[in-house]
């Protein structure tokens, strides 16, 4: 059995899948979380549960939408699990009318129940399900609280549903009665749906027909009746005019089912929209925000954690590990890989956990909070004058925790030209895996400004990514830029929610220790042991030195030409965070000596941070790169998008080092 | 009168929102945003910033150069 969950952007589908299928997805209050399709397997019952996008009606406007409509028209499954927004009931009955016409079985999940009770709204689900022909289960997807009643619920039908049958008038039903007489015997789906989905303006539903139905028959039915009902019904199109008898049966049902109470004055809500929103304060809040969250994760929190944990690795540890591999009579040659190799080059990189969790917790709770769609709203002045919408700006904050899933997030952007936009500049946000290496120059060389210096490289990968777009704009001509947006009333997110987001964004990074920079990390090290003339060789005359000095003669000028950055940048195209671990494979690292120590020999401060604005710019990751690819969905674009990185970070360091130089810093 | 010509905090019957982008406006009808409906104009935002409208139980954010093609009658 397939059971499958449509509804309206943020009505908590994501939080009902969650607990049905005891898996985690992401979550968070705005609308557009999730983008693709997700399959969970139920709990409860045998049965697999399919996690679908947002939408606000079958007819798609973005490409995340368009993702929930395809599913609908081309896969299979048993019931359609309608998430309804109890506090927004009549809105949302706009698409269930539309599921319930559809003909599969719908069994509707009234949620938010919590929410609506405190508007003083309270709806006689029996009456409502009566209505509809559905069973209603009130539920609270945020506690869980009747979840596995309506779990229980989910059984496979033997019979599809009788569609529900709405009287559109004579002339709309006219128009209907001769699509259904155009189409085939053998059309799968149900015909009036059809009809009235391509009436409405619906272009996928569109595109589907005119494979079976010739073209100019189709637009001139649709010609005709709109110039009819406009006329005789004083309404501006089709659609509008279907929406509004749509309309007349949900207030007909509401009024049955719904019985609102008094509301108390201004809320929650309004009360902090006031202050962050404000006119004046609006820009100032959330770069202050973001300054106190960095602060924290550097300054305050973040860095006496991972220097405790730095100590014990490079201290204890290490000397635990020396012992025992004495002990076991180990080959230098093991003793060399495990200490000098693995310890140095995962170990460097699992120092910076606790920062990286702390940030992302921070991330974690701007999503789950309800301020997201704010900062989108506060933001997008800025993003039009560039070109943009502020929507856009919602990805690349999610690019700050990493670069992939914000590249994702763009595709609630409507405008394609914008969204693609959004795809290539995303990766200059400057991802966790990026702070491992700031965390550790910043110690080094700016100990007194760590926070300070850190926001500069945030703010600089903003700048870029503004000014590139605005540049952009001029060769991907945009259709005009547009900008509506929901914005969810607030909502103290749950500290287990809180947690498993948390942990959900930061296992990415333990993993990936486990794997790409553990697998990173012998390859260097053997490349640093081995040499042209045999094993065990001075570590200026391996592989590793040969093969990057070719290339450290070009970084020269933006002040690191040396063959171990050369070897570092290489590698981290891999993932950003093994540039540190091969700078601890190849700045052999002393005993009891942690790299922060050492590398302040190897650098200026004025080179270390040219290094920054390199690391910061020069290449998306491995991982981004194939999601461009995906997203995009060209070669050229996904080159384009490395190219132009490179040239933007190499000129970029120049001016800072030049620059630096010239003013007489060092 | 437009939209935008309320004082904010006030509030207005729609008259017409035809003149609207045709995607900002499948959004509003999405939202349940039409002729007849009550908006109440919040504020806009400042140097030409977007404005924030509260109709139908939600808050919507829209540029102000559509809020302006907007036309209500105030109640
Ligand atoms: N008060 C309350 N909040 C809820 C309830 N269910 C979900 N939420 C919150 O609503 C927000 C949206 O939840 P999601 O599960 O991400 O919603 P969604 O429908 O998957 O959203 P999209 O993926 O954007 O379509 C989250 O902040 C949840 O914590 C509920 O029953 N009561
Ligand atoms: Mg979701």
């Amino acid at each position: 059995m397939e059971v499958a969950l449509f509804g309206n952007p943020n009505t908590g589908k994501t939080s009902l899948f969650n607990i049905l299928t005891g898996s985690y997805e992401y979550v968070g209050n705005w609308s557009g979380v999730t983008v693709e399709k997700k399959v969970g397997i139920l709990k409860e019952s045998a049965g697999r549960l399919i996690d679908l996008p947002g939408i606000y009606s079958l007819n798609p406007l973005s490409k995340d939408e368009g993702i929930a409509t395809q599913f609908l028209l081309n896969e299979s499954f048993s019931v359609a699990l309608n998430i309804v927004d109890a506090s927004q009931l009549e809105r949302n009955l706009h698409l269930t009318i539309q599921l319930l016409e559809f003909g599969k079985p719908v069994v509707i999940g009234l949620n938010m129940i919590d929410v609506a009770k405190s508007r003083g709204i309270h709806i006689d689900e029996k009456a409502l399900g009566k209505k509809l022909g559905a069973s209603v289960i009130p539920i609270v997807a945020r506690t869980g609280k009747k979840c596995q009643f309506l779990s229980k619920q989910l059984t496979p039908r033997e019979e599809d549903a009788e569609p529900l049958h709405i009287d559109y008038g004579e002339k709309v039903e006219e128009s209907i009665d001769q699509l259904v007489s155009l189409m085939p015997e053998d059309v799968r789906l149900n015909k009036r749906w059809l009809s009235l989905q391509f009436l409405e303006g619906n272009k996928v539903v569109r595109e589907n027909l005119t494979s079976l139905i010739d073209k100019e028959q189709l637009n001139k039915i649709c010609t005709e009746l709109e110039s009819q009902i406009i006329i005789e019904k004083d309404t501006k199109s089709i659609k509008q005019y279907l929406y509004a008898k749509r309309q007349q049966f949900i207030s007909e049902v509401v009024a049955e089912s719904v019985e609102k109470g008094q509301t108390s004055g201004r809320t929650f809500t309004q009360t902090i929209d006031a202050v962050v929103t404000n006119k004046f304060l609006g820009i100032p809040i959330f770069l202050l925000l973001m300054f106190l969250v960095f602060t924290l994760t550097f300054n305050w929190l973040g860095t006496p954690l991972s220097d405790g944990l730095d100590a014990f690795i490079s201290g204890p540890l290490t000397d635990w590990l020396k012992a025992g591999l004495t002990n076991v009579h180990a080959t230098p040659f093991i003793q060399s890989v495990i200490l000098d190799g693995i310890v140095a080059g995962v170990g460097g990189v699992l120092v910076f956990v606790p920062q990286i969790f702390i940030l992302f917790f921070f991330i974690s709770l701007i999503e789950d909070s309800g301020y997201m769609a704010r900062v989108a709203m506060v933001m997008d002045r800025v993003m039009e004058s560039v070109g943009l919408n502020g929507k856009a700006f919602i990805p690349l904050i999610i690019g700050f925790g990493c670069n992939v899933p914000g590249i994702m997030a763009a595709r609630t952007i409507e405008q394609p030209k914008e969204r693609l936009l959004t795809t290539l500049l995303t990766p200059l946000m400057s991802c966790s895996a990026r702070l491992s290496v700031y965390s550790l120059f910043v110690a080094a060389f700016f100990e007194k400004h760590q926070a300070l210096i850190v926001l500069s490289l945030y703010v600089l990968g903003i700048i870029v990514a503004l000014v590139l777009a605005k540049i952009f704009t001029f060769f991907i001509k945009s259709e005009g830029s547009v900008f509506v947006i929901e914005l969810p009333p607030y909502r103290i997110p749950q500290a287990r929610t809180l947690l498993r987001s948390t942990w959900d964004k930061g296992k990415g990074f333990v993993r990936k220790a486990g794997t790409f920079i553990f697998g990173g990390t012998v390859a260097i090290w053997f490349l640093s042991y081995a040499g042209p003339h045999g094993f065990d060789v001075p570590i200026d005359e391996s592989f590793m030195a040969v093969i990057c000095g070719y290339i450290a003669p070009l970084l020269a000028p933006i002040g690191f030409g040396t063959w171990q950055a050369a070897g570092a940048l290489v590698t981290g195209f891999l993932a950003k965070e093994v540039v540190v671990s091969t700078m601890n494979v190849l700045y052999f690292v002393p005993d009891g000596q942690t790299l922060t120590g050492i590398i302040s020999h190897f650098y200026t401060p004025l080179q270390a941070y040219s290094f920054m604005v390199f690391i910061l710019l020069y290449v998306p990751c491995l991982s981004t790169v194939a999601v461009i690819q995906k997203e995009a969905g060209s070669k050229k674009w996904t080159a384009f998008s490395i190219g132009y990185a490179l040239v933007v970070a190499y000129l970029l360091s120049l001016v800072v080092y030049q620059g630096g130089q010239w003013l007489g810093l060092h | 009168m437009i939209l935008t010509e309320l004082k904010p905090g006030d509030k207005g019957k729609i008259t017409d929102v035809s003149k609207v982008t045709a995607l900002v406006q499948s959004r509003l009808l999405d939202f349940g945003v039409l002729e007849g409906k009550e908006v109440c104009y919040k504020y806009a935002l400042p140097f030409g910033g977007p404005c924030m409208l509260e109709a139908c139980g939600q808050c919507i954010g829209i540029r102000r150069k559509e809020a302006m093609c907007i036309q209500v009658e105030q109640s």
